[in-house]
């Protein structure tokens, strides 16, 4: 379940615009298995997006990323999406990425640096997001320590474990 | 006053600034459905096989089955009963089983957030309790678990935004046309992450329903507080629903803001958010004349006695259009009641309207589904491609008052223009 915020990760781009909803990331209240959810998950705004991506495929998406419920982004870690990276995303979506330690990273400006279907190069690490085939790059924003510690470790549900477990041995 | 509320329930005990990272000590936790699904399953998950192990004070956690019912399926009645018997097994006190209704239209009807409070809810519209100075916020289920177990989680502590409200309130709720006025004009994330203050002349003029559709919008506009001040309002509602102490948040004089927003509503027209987003918004003069064949009323946004009660006045002596689905869903039975008592139900019926049950249903694709091409129009929290059933519907989002009124002409109207005694 773990990622390492440091490795870097490199893949093929979707983008999307501006936000992006809960509903049409994971569309739970008309199709409530997750196999069901793969075959539709983004469909309502790029109808081929299930059908076409593949495992390592980054998405990149405008402002807003994720607004709406309080539904995570599960679905997108099932069909092989590496990474989300955003011009800006909405707080409960970010919560639970975090909280489930899935790649987010927001990075401002990200959408003018890259087309549909080129790569893209995320390194947490030097703090960049960037084109290989442009050159071009723009910063990404790191997160406060406490929060790379949680994704360092595997996220909320693995700090709530050994917390417990700490807690009741003593 | 976001500042303050972390810094009163910072675990370390030192006042904390926008920006900084604090561990909180959290008052109460609200958890609807999710609390047995996806909740127990990352029990599981996290190496619990009977499910949480514990919960940490059950005297603070509200479970509320809410989106589910009446059980709508096999599944769900399934996973109902499961909730029983955890909610059972961990000594919860706080259970509305068998009572349908939006949760946080029941926490705010039973006195369960106060003033001052830090309070949060597996749910995006946990956020809602803001309108009782209740600094509520959404999260997710993960975090849920985490609060479930310890009492406390992490928050960034968020920059404000300043909504000063000024001008004269209509006999009719607004609060609908304001929050989409605000999300068409500066986007709809101008609060993200951010704490949404509303301050200004109107605000003691907004009763506490209409303050509950502002601050369930909170997370439409991106925020993660969104509060109103504790007033002669506030205290008389909460008379009679809670007998603990509380003690409020006001905002500093000299508290630093984000950003500044006026609104004058005496010279806004009635709003409308178009298909597929929340921002896409525009005055209701540009739309007029689009035909609907199903009109809604209900949901944590508009599901307020106000809301149906505007309707029904609306309604009196009128017909639904022929053919239009007219779909009003009180927000909780408490709600309901008031309406019942009220009369309101007799001529929204007479009318042609159809009365469902408490809940969310209507704001999702769960009661009341589209087909492609059709139109709907709806006071309800979302209009996002597909949330009512089919992705080639289009849903447009309105007051109750503009909602009410296309229930009648068949299409989207003013309602000045249609009702002279607006």
């Amino acid at each position: 379940m773990s990622f390492d915020l440091n490795q870097v990760i490199r893949g093929r781009v979707w983008k999307f615009g501006d936000s992006v909803d809960t509903d049409a990331i994971n569309p739970y209240y008309l199709y409530p298995t997750m196999e069901e959810l793969k075959k539709h998950t983004m469909e309502s705004y790029r109808p081929e997006f299930p059908k076409e991506v593949k495992p390592g495929d980054i998405l990149v998406a405008g402002r807003n990323f994720g607004c709406g419920s309080s539904r995570p982004g599960l679905v997108l870690r099932e069909v092989g999406i590496a990474a989300v990276v955003v011009e800006s995303v909405s707080r409960l979506f970010l919560r639970n990425n975090i909280s489930r330690a899935m790649p987010i990273f927001m990075a401002p400006g990200v959408s003018g640096i890259v087309k549909d279907g080129e790569t893209l190069e995320v390194d947490y690490a030097q703090g960049l997001v960037r084109n290989p085939a442009t050159g071009a790059s723009v910063a990404l924003r790191k997160f406060p320590p406490l929060i790379e510690k949680i994704f360092q470790s595997g996220g909320l549900l693995e700090f709530a474990r050994q917390r417990y477990l700490a807690e009741t041995a003593r | 006053m976001a500042e303050k509320l972390l810094s009163r329930h910072n675990l370390a005990g030192v006042p904390v600034k926008a920006g900084d990272i604090v561990e909180a000590r959290i008052d109460g936790a609200m958890s609807h459905y999710n609390f047995v699904e996806p909740v127990h399953q990352l029990a599981v998950q996290a190496g619990f096989p009977e499910g949480l192990p514990r919960v940490w004070d059950p005297d603070r956690i509200f479970i509320l089955l809410d989106h589910h019912q009446p059980a709508l399926s096999q599944e769900l009645a399934d996973a109902n009963q499961l909730m029983r018997r955890h909610v059972e097994r961990l000594g919860i006190k706080c259970f509305h089983d068998a009572e349908p209704g939006i949760a946080h239209q029941m926490m705010a009807d039973y006195g369960l957030a106060r003033p001052g409070e830090l309070v949060v809810g597996n749910d995006s519209h946990t956020i809602s309790y803001g309108a009782l100075n209740v600094g509520s916020t959404g999260i997710s289920r993960v975090d849920t678990l985490y609060v479930l177990l310890f009492g406390e989680l992490w928050f960034q502590v968020p920059n404000s935004v300043k909504v000063v409200l000024e001008g004269h309130h209509p006999n009719y709720p607004i609060a609908k046309d304001i929050i989409l006025y605000l999300a068409g004009k500066y986007g709809d994330d101008f609060a993200g992450s951010m704490s949404v203050e509303y301050t200004g002349s109107l605000v003691p003029q907004l009763s506490i329903a209409s303050r509950m559709c502002l601050s369930a919008h909170g997370v439409e506009v991106g925020a993660k507080f969104a509060l109103f001040p504790a007033d002669e309002r506030t205290r008389e509602f909460l008379r009679g629903r809670t007998d603990k102490p509380y003690e409020p948040l006001e905002a500093d004089p000299d508290a630093e803001y984000e950003k500044e927003i006026v609104l004058n509503v005496d010279e806004m027209p009635f709003m409308v958010a178009k298909p597929h987003q929340f921002g896409n918004v525009a005055p209701v003069d540009e739309v007029t004349g689009i035909k609907i064949v199903q009109a809604q009323i209900g949901s944590c946004a508009n599901g307020r006695f106000e809301d149906i009660e505007i309707a029904a006045r609306i309604l009196k002596g009128r017909k639904v259009a022929k053919g239009v689905r007219f779909i009003i869903s009180p927000a909780s039975q408490q709600v309901y009641l008031q309406c019942l008592k009220a009369g309101l139900v007799e001529w929204l019926v007479e009318a042609g309207a159809q009365v469902v049950t408490p809940g969310c249903g209507v704001c999702q694709p769960k009661v009341g589904f589209l087909s492609d091409g059709e139109v709907c129009i709806t006071a309800t929290t979302r209009n996002y491609k597909g949330r009512k059933g089919s992705l080639n519907a289009e849903i447009y989002l309105a007051g109750p008052l503009t909602v009410a009124a296309a229930a009648v002409a068949g299409e989207i109207v003013n309602p000045r223009e249609v009702f002279r005694e607006l």
